[in-house]
């Protein structure tokens, strides 16, 4: 699909992507070799090259535990969100059309309000009470619930709206399928594509998240942000190789994930 | 008794009546279409005798049996779609096979009859494909077969033929209309084309703002529009006032006509009192636009040698045979 382009246009098209992603490894690249390099202070180039950074992170307890305790909220708070998006979509698509406005405008409201101002509210609301949850990880996964919601909706409904929703449930139940198994042999399947866009947008999302983890959870229950930030005193090169190793993490997350969503027909 | 039995069908939609008052008859093996423009209601019946559109009153017998009360699986009734409404998911095989997967028929009794459809729609050969990977004729095709392989009591097309390109149009109506004679298949046909529903009817029923207007074989319909609507949808009919008509055939008429313009005879022989303002190639017809004591007319001719041609503002002399005067309401 490319077209190769001669003379200065074609020059400066390359420039501005060369540009672009040499701003955006940049960092990503310095991180790396710090998070490698025995020391680098004084010169210009790091004096050695070590793995034992890397070695002390994954060998130390309480940064597995802040990886598993994050992954759990995160899973926790996907399979909520679609367990009970899916079908809200669904009903709003096929029954209710007209909601969808109503809809979009309702998904931006996580975005509208600040988290350090909503985690307040959340402190307040959740702190004491029959339903005080803060400091567990119930209430981020009810948060983080919210969050990735936008994510979810949108990427969802794209998806709803390319496949032609009521003509596919027609033709199945005239077909004799009941509303159910044409929800789920019909629909379903052809909603992976956004499904799989959704999970893993909201999944990277979630996965940096810090704000609402360290207001209204903290040490008690902590994530890999969290752990990052309470990390801040030690070594930089152990706090780099921090970095890198969430970072490699999703991208090995999202690579697999392509691999699984290409259509096997194509 | 006829087969299938439209009685006082009424629908209302947000407040707003699509018809109020619906009554037809089709007999068994009839492919009969609902013809008429946009709005008119014609999908909107076709989706409640398929029971994806509830009805507010009135009764849709088939084979006696009212349908009414029926959910759609429960209905025996097969429809194809103007987005043919494929499943993605699956290829060509499950697609068709869906509707026998729901009715539990087991799978050497489903392959044979899957083969049978697809051979009937001529697309053997793409069993395995997925339907992104077919042009639009043959998905409709696909739609069609999928439709069939469940041996529906009455088969509904809505406008199947309106997302596709001229030619191949044509070649699947032809295909339509020979499969359905074949199986003796009730059918219904939704569209919006006059051509499509003249060419591959036995009959039409014309639709206008949630009324049959006219029903009627593709003969009837095309040569005695019952009125204004009827004329002006069908054809290309010159529609004259009273006042016009008198003008022109030069004895007192007190009612509209209506002419087709292909029973206006042009010759250079006689009372050259007509003119030719412009005129049109449509390939085997030229149609002309010619003013004739102030009224103005389109008339057809069949384009048989370049040598007949009449230049514009060439004076001819105009004869209508009697009998194409159609009165309307």
């Amino acid at each position: 699909m490319s077209r190769v382009e001669l003379g200065p246009v074609g020059v400066y098209h390359r420039v501005v992507v060369y540009l672009l992603f040499a701003i955006l490894l940049l960092p990503l690249i310095g991180t790396l070799i710090y998070s490698i390099s025995s020391s680098w202070s004084a010169t210009i180039l790091p004096s050695g090259f070590t793995f034992k950074w890397y070695l002390q992170l994954w060998s130390d307890p309480r940064f597995l535990g802040a990886f598993g305790q994050s992954l759990l909220v995160c899973v926790g708070s996907l399979l909520l969100s679609v367990v009970l998006i899916l079908p809200l979509l669904f009903v709003v698509h096929y029954h209710f059309p007209k909601l969808d406005a109503l809809m979009n405008i309702l998904i931006l409201l996580p975005f509208a309000v600040p988290p350090v101002v909503s985690s307040v509210g959340l402190l307040q609301l959740y702190g004491s009470g029959p339903f005080a949850m803060v400091g567990t990880p119930w209430i981020l996964i009810g948060c983080y619930f919210t969050i990735a919601l936008p994510f979810m909706y949108r990427a969802i409904t794209n998806n709803l709206q390319a496949i032609n929703l009521r003509d596919l449930m027609d033709a199945a139940q005239l077909l004799g399928a009941s509303t159910w198994q044409a929800a789920f042999l019909v629909v379903l399947p052809n909603l992976r594509k956004g499904l799989m866009v959704a999970l893993l947008l909201s999944f990277s999302f979630l996965f940096g998240e810090f704000v609402f983890a360290n207001i209204l959870v903290g040490t008690r229950y902590e994530t890999l942000q969290v752990y990052l930030n309470n990390m801040r005193n030690s070594s930089g090169h152990f706090t780099s190789a921090l970095v890198i190793s969430y970072f490699f993490f999703v991208l090995v997350l999202t690579w697999a994930a392509n691999i699984l969503n290409k259509d096997k027909s194509e | 008794m006829s087969y299938v039995s439209v009685q006082h069908l009424q629908k209302n939609y947000s407040g707003t009546t699509v018809f109020s008052d619906i009554n037809c008859e089709i007999q068994k093996g009839e492919f009969v279409t609902l013809l008429g423009p946009s709005g008119c209601g014609k999908s909107t019946l076709l989706r409640c005798i398929a029971g994806l559109t509830s009805v507010d009153g009135g009764k849709i017998l088939l084979e006696g049996q009212d349908l009414v009360p029926l959910s759609p699986q429960k209905r025996g009734i097969g429809m194809v779609f103007q987005s043919y409404a494929l499943f993605p998911n699956m290829t060509v095989e499950q697609n068709i096979a869906f509707g026998l997967r729901m009715q539990k028929v087991n799978t050497d009794d489903s392959q044979r009859r899957v083969a049978e459809v697809l051979k009937l729609v001529e697309l053997n050969d793409f069993a395995a494909r997925f339907p992104h990977q077919l042009s639009g004729g043959q998905c409709q095709r696909v739609a069609l077969a999928r439709s069939l392989v469940t041996r529906p009591r009455l088969l509904l097309l809505d406008e199947p033929l309106s997302a596709l390109d001229a030619r191949i149009r044509k070649h699947l109506r032809e295909q339509i209309r020979q499969i359905q004679r074949e199986l003796g298949l009730t059918t219904i046909f939704v569209t919006h084309d006059q051509e499509e529903a003249l060419t591959m009817s036995d009959r039409i029923f014309l639709m206008n703002q949630g009324k049959i207007v006219q029903s009627g074989d593709a003969e009837t319909l095309y040569t005695a529009p019952v009125d204004v609507f009827a004329a002006g949808f069908i054809g290309n009919y010159n529609l004259l006032d009273a006042d016009s008509a008198t003008r022109l055939l030069q004895r007192p008429i007190n009612h509209r006509i209506a002419i087709r313009p292909e029973a206006i005879e042009l010759s250079l022989n006689g009372q050259l009192d007509a003119q030719v303002r412009s005129h049109s190639l449509l390939g085997n017809v030229i149609r002309y636009r010619v003013e004739a004591r102030g009224v103005e007319l389109v008339v057809d001719v069949l384009n048989r040698s370049a040598a007949d041609l009449h230049p514009d503002g060439q004076r001819l002399a105009l004869s209508i045979d009697p009998a194409a005067l159609c009165e309307v309401a």
